[in-house]
C-alpha cells in the first residue's frame, strides 16, 4: 500500500491524491456478499452494540494481519507507524480538526474515558482539584463511563453529578432546560464543575443529543473540560469537532463506520491539559505524546486501527458516500420506526430529527415490562425464539408522572431498532411479527422461556 | 462453563460448535508432529528471512490461527450471541487450562490481559493509589533490576516516581558467570535501599530478562525479598511459560505475569497476570479499562474491557493441543529449544572467536553471542542500524544487545546477538548468520560505515 507524503511531512494515502475511475455503485447482491457472514436468519437490527464490517475491509485486515505474521520484526519497525498515521490523518480530515497530533487511536470509547478521567483523577491525587469538586455526566451515560468516574473521580474524592433528561423526549429544549438547570445547582452549592460528560447520541435511551448547544452553556457557566462521548456518532451523524467546541471527544468506528472490532478515535484539542493525558498501557513511548503512546502498548494485533482506508473506498461505493449512506439509513429507521409503533398501537421514543440511525419504538404495555430483568428475558426470547437481535429497555413511570400509553396501559418498554446498509423491511417485518404474536398469546415478560 | 450449544444447529448450518470447548472436551490421540508439519504450521513466516528472534515478537502456527480466525467470524456472525453465550466460558476454559500449567491454586487467581506491558501497567497503578491514599509515604521505594524491560522502566517512571516514589535499580554484571552474582548484588542493593530506615514496598524482577537475556535465579530473589521485609514482589516473566519451568507457588511471588504468544504459540496478544490469593493486595488490582464489571475482581474485569477482538484469548485450548504433538509436550520442547540453542550459540563463539553471555544453565531458549569486536559497536545506535542492515541487506533477523565496555579492557567485545531457538528453527539459520558475520569481519566492515543509512 502507497503511502504519499506531502510536503511538510505529514503521510497521506493515495485515495485522496489521485481519483480513479469510480466504479459503479455496490448492488443489491453485492451488498449482501459484502455481510454474507452474518448469520442469515437473524434479523440483526441492533447495529448500535457491536456495529458490522464488510467482507472487503474483513479482507484487507488479513493482509495487514499476514504482513505482520511473516515478519513481525519488519512489520513493526517499517510499517506499523505509518499505517496509524495514514489512518488517523484521514480521520482528522473527515472530523474537521485542525492537527493529526490532536487524533489518537485506541481500541473503543471505554479505553478513551479512562483515559480521559485517569487525568482527572491525578489532578485529585496531586492536589490541583479539591475534594467535592464535580464532574457532571447524563443519568444515561454508559455504564463503563459511570464505573470509570467511581474509578478515577469518586475514589479520588471527587464527586459525581448526574443530569436526568426527560424520556420520551420530545424537543431539543427539554434537553437543554434540563441540563442547565444541573449546572446550576451544581454552582450554587458552590462546587467547581471540573469536567462534563456529555454523550453525543445516547445509548439507551437511544436519542440525538444537542451536543453543541450543551457545550456552549459548559463554556458560559465555566465548567473546565468538556468530553462528549460520541461512541455511536460517526458513521451516524456529521461530526465536526471544531463546531462542537468540546475538549475531548470520543466514537468507535466499528460500530457505524464499518471497521473492524475494535478501534476508536479519541480527538483532543491542543491544550495545556492535553499534554497530561496518557495512555494507562505505560512504554516506552511514554511522554511522546498520546498519539504516539497510543500507537505503541506493547505487541499485539493493531491491524483494526491500519484499515481505515480500505473503508473510505468501500462507502465510497454507495451513492453520496457517507453522507448518503447516514441519511439512508435515518430515513429507513425512522420509516420502519413508524410502521412498527403503527403497528403495535405505541409510540416513538423521540421526534425523528432527535435520532440517527437507531430510533427508539414503545412495545405494547401488555407486555408487561417492569423491569430491566424482563428487558433481558424478552430479548433472549427474541434471539432464542423468533430470531431477532434487538435491545430492549426499561422506562419505569415515576410516581406524579403520566408516562405514556397505549390502548392497554402504561407503555414501560422500547426497542432500540438500528438501520444499516445490509439491514431489509422483511427484518422489521419479521420483529413486529414476533411482537404481535407474543401479545396475541398473552404472553407478559415474566413467563417467558429463554434457552 | 461448557458451552451448551455443542449439538444446536446454527440457522445458517454453520459455527454448530464451539471450536473452542470442542478441543477441550475431547482430547484426541494424535502422532507426533513431523517435520514436514512443522514447516506447514509455519509456512506463512516469510521463508526468505532467518528468522531467529523468536523473543521480540513470538510465532503462531497455522492451526492455532486457523482456529483463532474461526472464533472471529463466530462473533462477526452473531455478535450479540457470541457475548452473551461463548465469551465468557471461553475466556473461563483458557483461564483454567493456564491455571494448570503454572500450578496455581486456584482459578481466580489467574487473569487474562493483552502483555506484560498491561500487567505491569496494571500492578503499578496499584502502587501509585498506595501513595495517593496515604498507605505509602513518599520517599519509600521500589526496586528493579537494571535490565528491567524498558518499557516496565517507564511505567515505573509514569506511576512510582511521579507518585513520590523512590526508584532503585539493581546493577547486574554482564557477562554473568553465575546466579550467585546477581543474587549477591540484588541483596547487596536491598540492604543499601533500606538505609535510613526506608520502606521498600515492592520488588520488580525479571524470570528472563529481556536485553541482555539471561535466566534470572527468580526463586532465590523472591525469597531474599521476604527476608529483607520487601512488601510486595511482581514477577515480569513475559519470555516464562514455554521457555523456562513456570510453578507459581514455588517461585513463591505475590505477582508473576508472562506472555502467552511469545513462546506459548498464541497469537498476538495475550498474556496471564497470576496474583495470589492470599495476598492483600490482590483485591486492589484492577484493570485501567473501566466496564460495567468493575469491582468483580481483576480476573472478570479484564474479561470485559469495552467491544474488541478477545479472540487471541480463546484459542489457548488450541495452542495446547498444538504443544501436545510434540513428543514430551511443552516440556519436550523446552529441552530441545535448550539444547538447540545452546549448541547453536557456542557453534556461533568458536566461529567467531567470541564467547557467549552467560553459562548455558542461565539461558532458556535463548542466549547471548559476542560478536566479533571488529565490527566496530561502540553504542546502541550502532546496534540498531547492524540489526536493520543484517534485516536490510541479508534477510537475517537478530536483535544486537550493546555492553558499555570496562575501563582497561583491550578488544572489548561490545555486541551481543541474542540468538533464539524454537521449533520452526534448523541449524542452517545459525549457519547463515555465521557465515554472514564471517563474510563482514572479513570484508573488514565495520558499524562506523554505516553511520550514514538511515537506522
Amino acid at each position: 500500500m502507497e503511502i504519499k507524503h506531502s510536503l511538510n511531512g505529514e503521510a497521506t494515502h493515495r485515495i485522496l491524491k489521485r481519483p480513479r475511475v469510480t466504479p459503479r455503485f455496490l448492488s443489491e447482491s453485492e451488498i449482501r456478499e459484502e455481510f454474507s457472514h452474518h448469520q442469515s436468519g437473524v434479523a440483526r437490527i441492533n447495529n448500535g452494540s457491536y456495529g458490522s464490517c464488510p467482507g472487503s475491509v474483513l479482507a484487507d485486515q488479513r493482509r495487514w494481519q499476514l504482513r505482520f505474521l511473516q515478519q513481525p520484526d519488519d512489520f513493526c519497525f517499517n510499517t506499523l507507524r505509518k499505517g496509524i498515521l495514514a489512518s488517523r490523518t484521514l480521520i482528522k480530515d473527515l472530523i474537521n480538526a485542525d492537527h493529526v497530533d490532536e487524533v489518537s487511536l485506541v481500541d473503543n470509547a471505554t479505553t478513551a474515558a479512562a483515559i480521559v478521567l485517569q487525568q482527572i483523577g491525578r489532578g485529585f491525587a496531586e492536589g490541583k482539584f479539591q475534594k467535592d469538586d464535580t464532574v457532571l455526566m447524563l443519568h444515561c451515560a454508559f455504564q463503563a463511563v459511570k464505573q470509570s468516574i467511581q474509578a478515577y473521580v469518586t475514589r479520588a474524592g471527587g464527586s459525581a453529578v448526574e443530569v436526568r433528561l426527560p424520556f420520551p423526549v420530545k424537543s431539543e429544549e427539554e434537553i437543554i432546560m434540563e441540563f442547565r438547570k444541573a449546572i446550576e445547582k451544581v454552582k450554587s452549592d458552590g462546587r467547581r464543575i471540573r469536567l462534563a460528560i456529555i454523550d453525543h447520541i445516547t445509548s439507551m435511551p437511544s436519542v440525538v443529543i444537542p451536543v453543541r448547544k450543551l457545550v456552549g452553556i459548559c463554556r458560559e457557566e465555566g465548567v473546565e473540560q468538556v468530553f462528549v462521548d460520541a461512541a455511536h456518532a460517526i458513521g451516524s451523524v456529521k461530526v465536526d469537532v471544531k463546531e462542537i467546541g468540546a475538549d475531548f471527544y470520543v466514537s468507535n468506528l466499528h460500530k457505524w463506520f464499518f471497521c473492524p472490532p475494535s478501534v476508536a478515535f479519541l480527538y483532543c484539542k491542543n491544550t495545556n491539559s492535553s499534554s497530561d493525558l496518557h495512555h494507562p498501557v505505560v512504554t516506552h513511548e511514554y511522554g511522546n505524546g498520546l498519539p504516539i503512546e497510543s500507537s505503541w502498548i506493547g505487541t499485539r494485533d493493531y491491524s483494526s486501527q491500519l484499515v481505515v482506508p480500505s473503508v473510505l473506498e468501500f462507502v465510497n461505493r454507495f451513492e453520496g458516500g457517507m453522507e448518503g449512506i447516514m441519511k439512508s439509513n435515518h430515513e429507513e429507521v425512522v420509516k420502519m420506526g413508524k410502521m412498527l409503533a403503527e403497528a403495535w398501537g405505541t409510540n416513538l421514543g423521540s421526534p425523528p430529527e432527535m435520532c440517527a440511525g437507531m430510533i427508539m419504538v414503545g412495545l405494547p404495555s401488555r407486555l408487561c415490562i417492569t423491569s430491566e430483568e424482563d428487558t433481558v428475558r424478552l430479548r433472549s426470547h427474541l434471539r432464542d425464539c423468533y430470531g431477532v437481535e434487538v435491545p430492549i429497555y426499561y422506562q419505569g413511570v415515576k410516581d406524579g408522572e403520566m408516562g405514556v400509553r397505549d390502548k392497554n396501559g402504561l407503555i414501560t418498554g422500547y426497542a432500540r431498532i438500528s438501520h444499516q446498509v445490509y439491514n431489509k423491511l422483511e427484518d422489521y417485518e419479521k420483529f413486529r411479527d414476533a411482537i404481535n404474536q407474543l401479545v396475541e398469546d398473552g404472553k407478559v415478560c415474566k413467563m417467558l422461556l429463554t434457552q | 462453563m461448557a458451552s451448551s450449544l455443542d449439538s444446536q444447529p446454527t440457522a445458517n448450518g454453520t459455527f454448530a460448535a464451539d471450536p473452542a470447548s470442542h478441543i477441550a472436551k475431547k482430547p484426541k490421540i494424535l502422532s507426533t508432529i513431523t517435520p514436514a508439519e512443522i514447516l506447514s504450521e509455519f509456512s506463512h513466516h516469510d521463508p526468505s528471512v532467518t528468522r531467529i528472534n523468536n523473543g521480540s515478537f513470538g510465532s503462531c502456527p497455522a492451526s492455532v490461527l486457523s482456529a483463532q480466525k474461526q472464533i472471529q467470524l463466530q462473533f462477526l456472525c452473531q455478535p450479540d450471541d457470541f457475548y452473551v453465550n461463548h465469551l465468557q466460558p471461553g475466556i473461563l476454559r483458557s483461564r483454567t487450562l493456564i491455571k494448570q500449567f503454572i500450578n496455581a491454586d486456584h482459578v481466580d487467581e489467574v487473569s487474562i490481559v493483552d502483555n506484560a506491558t498491561t500487567a505491569a501497567s496494571i500492578f503499578l497503578q496499584q502502587i501509585a493509589w498506595g501513595f495517593a491514599e496515604g498507605r505509602f509515604q513518599k520517599g519509600d521505594a521500589a526496586v528493579m533490576l537494571h535490565y528491567a524491560y524498558g518499557s516496565v522502566k517507564k511505567s515505573m517512571e509514569a506511576h512510582i516516581t511521579r507518585a513520590g516514589g523512590h526508584v532503585i535499580e539493581v546493577p547486574l554484571p554482564f557477562p554473568v558467570t553465575s546466579p550467585d552474582e546477581i543474587v549477591q548484588e540484588f541483596r547487596r542493593t536491598l540492604q543499601r535501599g533500606k538505609t535510613g530506615g526506608r520502606r521498600i514496598r515492592f520488588a520488580v524482577i525479571d524470570h528472563v530478562s529481556s536485553m541482555p537475556s539471561v535466566v534470572i535465579p527468580v526463586k532465590e530473589l523472591v525469597q531474599i525479598c521476604r527476608e529483607e521485609g520487601v512488601d510486595q514482589v511482581f514477577v515480569d516473566a513475559a519470555h516464562g511459560i514455554g521457555c523456562v519451568d513456570v510453578d507459581v507457588k514455588e517461585i513463591g511471588a505475590d505477582f508473576y505475569t508472562s506472555n502467552l504468544y511469545k513462546w506459548f504459540f498464541c497469537p498476538p496478544s495475550v498474556a496471564f497476570l497470576y496474583c495470589k490469593r492470599s495476598v492483600e493486595s490482590s483485591c486492589n488490582l484492577h484493570h485501567p479499562v473501566v466496564s460495567h464489571v468493575y469491582g468483580n475482581g481483576l480476573a472478570i474485569e479484564s474479561a470485559w474491557i469495552g467491544n474488541r477482538d478477545y479472540s487471541p484469548q480463546l484459542v489457548v485450548p488450541k495452542a495446547v493441543e498444538f504443544i501436545n504433538r510434540f513428543e514430551g509436550g511443552i516440556e519436550g520442547i523446552k529441552k530441545r529449544n535448550h539444547q538447540g540453542v545452546v549448541e547453536m550459540g557456542e557453534m556461533l563463539a568458536k566461529a567467531w572467536g567470541t564467547h557467549l553471555g552467560c553459562p548455558p544453565q542461565m539461558c532458556s531458549s535463548m542466549i547471548m553471542v559476542g560478536l566479533p569486536a571488529c565490527l566496530g559497536i561502540w553504542s546502541s545506535e550502532d546496534c540498531l542500524k547492524l540489526r536493520t542492515h543484517l534485516r536490510d541487506k541479508f534477510a537475517v533477523e537478530v536483535p544486537i544487545y550493546y555492553r558499555a565496555p570496562k575501563d582497561g579492557e583491550v578488544g572489548p567485545v561490545t555486541g551481543y546477538a541474542r540468538i533464539s531457538y524454537q521449533v520452526y528453527n534448523k541449524p542452517e539459520d545459525y549457519f547463515k548468520f555465521r557465515d554472514i558475520i564471517n563474510k563482514l569481519v572479513f570484508e573488514g566492515f565495520t558499524c562506523e560505515s554505516l553511520s550514514n543509512e538511515k537506522a
